[in-house]
């Protein structure tokens, strides 16, 4: 009896994760689907040959994101990890790292007003780079903050007796450093990612309008009340996240392994 | 003399850490250093290895003052207090780490490697990687990756003190047969009385940064300070 209400609870869970996913595909796929029909009038595959079309608005805001993501990830994660082991084996590493907290003191709103001024006097409002740099001043603290707990006196330890074995500071890092930090790097890329794949705040107002990514097309099809575009954005929206969790996934287990 | 100090200081802060600490080593003997934690053992083997400076001194080892260099440079090695074998790495690669960074080749490191697993008792343990082997296993994979290397002089910073009472006593074993086979001269810290006499063929004790060398072990049984009298009134009282 307990056996079968805990899989019952199971399922309704699984249920209540799996059905919003399920209902964001249906709604794609449709152009027609009104109360109180269980299920839209037609499923039809107009929306996604549309709107993935070559050079629809969608397409290639769907290409700058995963631009700005990517590159985003990449460089808050290498960077993230050079300036956290000078932070942590720094004397003033409690300071530092006080410091490197403050971006989240603020919400990603109103800390982008607080930076727009100065990034109007760069010119890099309306840009590409401004994107890229406003997503990098929350992403890289994150990076540094999460590469913190990985330089410890352990991993010093081991650098020192690589030396101490006659090996180059490059000969360290190469075969020891890097495989050590191989599962951190991983995942504060994926982190990384995320963060600047989903975010809104910070690029609808460094961006000025002149950019889209794609969160910013789902809330302007949201605002449009067209649900059925706002859902395809969605489903593309959730496309690479869930990529990415079945590699993170696939890669702790192996870990564990 | 093969290791001489001469004059080593080091502050941290405020705190004196150690105090003009001279001593000197002869070639294929082994120094043992007693102290409590914290007295400044694992600094000064950490100034010698090149791994922390010293604020003053001179560390002459075969009358070449090695202060000046860098670590990788000085050829001394030395021995953490855990084993810290390489996780990514198997038991050949991990004793291989020295031969293969030196870029010798390969055919050189396996016979190398083989003839060392054979000398640590550890035959077919090769492909194992190092969570599948026990603590004592693992000092020993430390040592061969050290030894393998032939360097003129190993810092053994408490090395067995994680171990069991018995592994403890069989690496020790150990540890007395290779010393004497490889002609090691090496410093042996520890804070166990019993190893330290067992271990060094020269003993010095430790204080507050303060190192006191004594000439032989007689003296260093019958110096208040070591504590050795004490454990000898114990055993004869009980």
């Amino acid at each position: 009896m307990k056996y079968s209400i805990k899989h019952l609870i199971l399922l309704m869970l699984a249920l209540v994760f799996t059905l919003p996913i399920v209902i964001l595909f249906l709604l794609s796929f449709s152009q027609k689907w009104v109360f109180p029909k269980l299920l839209p009038e037609k499923l039809t595959l107009e929306n996604w040959i549309i709107i993935l079309g070559d050079g629809h608005v969608i397409s290639n805001s769907f290409v700058i994101s995963l631009s700005i993501a990517l590159f985003v990830a990449a460089s808050a994660t290498i960077l993230g990890f050079i300036l956290s082991r000078y932070i942590a084996y720094h004397p003033k590493r409690r300071l530092l790292t006080f410091l490197t907290y403050f971006p989240f003191a603020l919400s990603p709103v109103i800390f982008a007003i607080c930076l727009k001024y100065y990034f109007i006097k760069l010119g890099l409002i309306g840009n590409l780079y401004g994107i890229v740099l406003a997503q990098l001043i929350i992403a890289l603290p994150y990076s540094i903050i999460f590469f913190l707990s990985f330089w410890n006196q352990k991993v010093l330890d081991y650098q020192n007796l690589v030396y101490t074995l006659g090996g180059k500071q490059k000969q360290a890092f190469l075969y020891i450093t890097l495989p050590l930090a191989k599962s951190f790097l991983i995942i504060c890329f994926f982190q990384c990612f995320l963060i600047s794949w989903f975010e809104y705040g910070l690029t609808s107002i460094i961006g000025y309008g002149k950019i889209s990514t794609l969160t910013i097309h789902v809330f302007q099809f949201i605002n449009e009340a067209n649900i059925f575009y706002a859902a395809l954005s969605c489903c593309l929206l959730i496309l690479p996240p869930v990529i990415l969790l079945w590699f993170n996934k696939r890669f702790i287990i192996q870990q564990k392994g | 003399m093969f290791l001489e100090v001469k004059n080593i200081s080091k502050k941290f802060k405020n705190h004196q850490v150690l105090k003009e600490i001279c001593f000197d080593v002869d070639a294929h003997q082994t120094l043992s250093v007693l102290g409590k934690s914290g007295c400044g053992k694992s600094t000064l083997l950490k100034i010698i290895a090149g791994i922390e400076t010293a604020d003053g001194g001179t560390v002459n080892l075969q009358n070449q003052n090695v202060l000046s260099l860098p670590a990788q440079e000085r050829k001394i090695i030395y021995l953490f207090q855990e084993a810290l074998l390489f996780p990514n790495m198997n038991v050949f690669e991990n004793i291989a780490f020295g031969l293969k960074i030196r870029n010798t080749e390969k055919h050189i490191i396996k016979t190398k490697v083989t003839d060392m697993l054979s000398q640590l008792e550890l035959d077919g343990y090769d492909k194992k990687m190092p969570h599948e082997l026990s603590g004592g296993q693992k000092q020993r994979v430390a040592f061969g990756r050290a030894l393998i290397l032939n360097p003129p002089l190993i810092l053994l910073d408490e090395p067995f003190s994680s171990l069991d009472v018995e592994t403890r006593s069989n690496m020790q074993q150990l540890y007395k047969k290779i010393a004497k086979e490889y002609q090691i001269t090496a410093l042996f810290v520890t804070h166990d009385l019993k190893e330290a006499l067992l271990m060094g063929d020269k003993i010095c004790y430790m204080e507050n940064g303060v190192l006191e060398v004594y000439k032989d072990k007689q003296s260093f049984i019958r110096s208040e300070k070591t504590g050795v009298q004490n454990e000898i009134n114990f055993w004869n009282n009980l």
